[in-house]
């Protein structure tokens, strides 16, 4: 395959396996395909899911290894691979890994994916190759692969290249149907509800929240700036610093206000992942009143849920972290 | 090694669904773990009748194997509820942690560690860990931030805070156990009862040997003469209570019935 003579790990690649997704991935010549969101029944003989013949190497590789061969030699391999984070002096440039050592990476980058996105952090490429792939940048591609088929076939995620300009990805449930996990453990995640509390107060007024606003509205909820709350902590840290850092809120200066004052706005993760009829939805259930007692925001609501459907005929929503606690 | 002789679990939606939500929340109680297992079934495979709790999970584990992850369960150290967490097995550091905390502040949690580790009563004064700042690896921090950091720690999971001290909390010890016994083989002790790793427990007297105050509880369960296992001296401490996950439901309903009145008046 051509593709493996690049030296650039070229993220693209996830965009192309993904979007072919579904019903096969043709990057992986004579592999199994097996479409993820098929309720498929797996076969016992199947090779497991990183079997030997998954492998598109750059080399040959004579060996048939099997991975759970010796997994204190793999374990010997991760530990440098994590403690060192650095290019490993034992891998000179040219010479490939051997199979088993590029399958215990795809094995470290799921789990860095995978927590990650328990942390809802962004998944960037570059840091994926700084943490993770480190020395083995060359074979990146098909460690990518191979992480992205074990996300599918074991956790039903898709591994989704979403901005191939800011080069981030994200977990995308793979699952149908996507909405009903709220129900599943409801009232266990009470920072959703905060945050939720403040998105639709910023949308509602249809411009920045002052923070003496949004003080005011949490104030309902016993949340005062200075005082420390047994399951939120520091509630002024969390959002002004860290919902900000998940890029679910933007905390801004307000421009030539003194003594100076600051404004909240939605912040683009919250954009991508947060639908306004959500926001409509969160807001008849809190005040007990019918979305439509906002009326110009529940056609706003309307128009983007019309604008969704219409861009996005088959493909899945982006997955909601945020509503699915 | 099992190599292709291994039995392949099979994994189906309702496994999948599961471990998703399961890695979305890092680490659960046993009675969440078994709602979230009904609901798996309830939006994939109704009619199924739900597998027990423990061979479902198996069933999990054994296709998780080759992946070198694993659904652990664990029992929190104060009052025996069992935890379960998604863990990963081939590392042998903190990495859960190391995408989420600075270098600095990662050091901060192994020197906190490391005194939880080596204290008598499994807890760590928060004096003592602060005390330690100025030998942090990476960019220097105060005091003050430091405070900030062992919140963040808390509110994550990864310690438990009660009185100004700090011990391991559950999930920690789940995630960690492993790495903590290679990293301090000298100064870890361990359950007389489980052998698993112990933080908190207690301790006889007289011969030194240590018990998970959830093993003393099944260990001495009504018994109204305890005697340490090892030395037979009288065991000189309040045996607790064996942990009833019927009785928790209850006061736990009741709790949540008086919250959302509560929430509702405003």
């Amino acid at each position: 395959m051509s593709e493996q003579s690049k030296d650039v790990c070229d993220p693209n690649f996830a965009a192309e396996a993904s979007n072919s997704e579904v019903h096969s991935s043709p990057e992986v010549p004579g592999g199994p395909s097996l479409p993820a969101s098929q309720a498929a029944i797996f076969p016992g003989p199947e090779s497991p899911p990183v079997g030997p013949p998954d492998a598109p190497l750059a080399s040959p590789a004579p060996q048939a290894p099997s991975e759970e061969g010796d997994p204190k030699a793999l374990q010997q391999a991760a530990e440098e691979g994590r403690a060192h984070q650095a290019p490993s002096a034992a891998q000179p440039g040219p010479a490939p890994p051997a199979p088993a050592q590029l399958v215990q990476k795809a094995h470290e980058l799921m789990w860095y994916v995978l927590v990650k996105d328990q942390k809802r952090m962004i998944i960037w490429f570059p840091d994926m190759v700084k943490d993770v792939i480190g020395s083995y940048k060359k074979w990146c591609r098909s460690i990518l692969r191979r992480t992205s088929l074990i996300l599918a076939r074991v956790f039903g995620l898709h591994l989704r290249l979403t901005s191939l300009h800011t080069m981030e990805f994200s977990l995308v449930k793979a699952l149908e149907p996507e909405e009903l996990d709220r129900v599943a453990l409801s009232n266990r995640m009470p920072m959703t509800g905060l945050l939720l509390m403040i998105l639709s107060l910023i949308y509602v007024k249809g411009r920045g929240a002052r923070e003496s606003a949004v003080w005011n509205v949490l104030r309902i909820l016993g949340l005062r700036p200075w005082k420390k709350h047994s399951t939120f902590g520091d509630v002024r840290k969390l959002i002004t610093e860290e919902f900000v850092q998940q890029n679910y809120l933007k905390y801004q200066r307000v421009p030539h206000v003194e003594p100076p004052e600051y404004e909240f706005f939605w912040g683009s993760r919250a954009s991508r992942e947060i639908s306004k009829m959500q926001i409509m939805e969160f807001l008849a259930r809190v005040f007990k009143k019918d979305p439509q007692a906002w009326p110009s925001r529940y056609r706003e609501a309307l128009e983007e849920a019309r604008a969704l459907r219409e861009a996005n005929p088959t493909a899945h929503c982006p997955r909601n972290s945020v509503s699915e606690d | 090694m099992q190599g292709s002789t291994r039995r392949m679990g099979v994994m189906t939606d309702v496994h999948r669904r599961f471990l998703q939500l399961l890695m979305t929340h890092g680490v659960l109680e046993e009675w969440d773990v078994q709602r979230l297992q009904k609901h798996c079934y309830k939006v994939h495979d109704r009619n199924a009748t739900v597998e027990k709790l423990e061979d479902f999970i198996n069933n999990i584990n054994s296709v998780l194997e080759s992946l070198y992850i694993e659904i652990k369960k664990g029992v929190t150290e104060d009052d025996g509820r069992p935890i379960y967490a998604l863990v990963n097995l081939a590392t042998t550091s903190i990495s859960k942690m190391a995408s989420d905390f600075a270098e600095n502040e990662l050091d901060l949690f192994r020197k906190a560690l490391e005194l939880i580790i080596d204290s008598e009563t499994g807890f760590a004064s928060s004096t003592n860990i602060l005390n330690l700042v100025d030998q942090l690896k990476g960019k220097k921090m105060r005091k003050k931030d430091a405070e900030h950091v062992l919140q963040k720690f808390v509110q994550n999971k990864w310690l438990i805070e009660k009185e100004g001290e700090f011990t391991l909390h559950g999930r920690a010890i789940l995630e960690m156990e492993q790495y903590i016994r290679e990293t301090y083989p000298d100064a870890v002790k361990v359950c007389t009862i489980c052998h698993s790793l112990l933080i908190q427990g207690q301790s006889c007297e007289t011969c030194g040997i240590r018990m998970h105050l959830p093993c003393v509880a099944k260990y001495f369960q009504s018994n109204s003469e305890p005697r340490c296992p090892h030395c037979n001296d009288y065991w000189p401490h309040e045996i607790p209570e064996v942990f009833d996950p019927e009785k928790e439901r209850e006061a736990g309903i009741s709790k949540s019935n008086k919250r959302s009145l509560r929430s509702r008046q405003h």
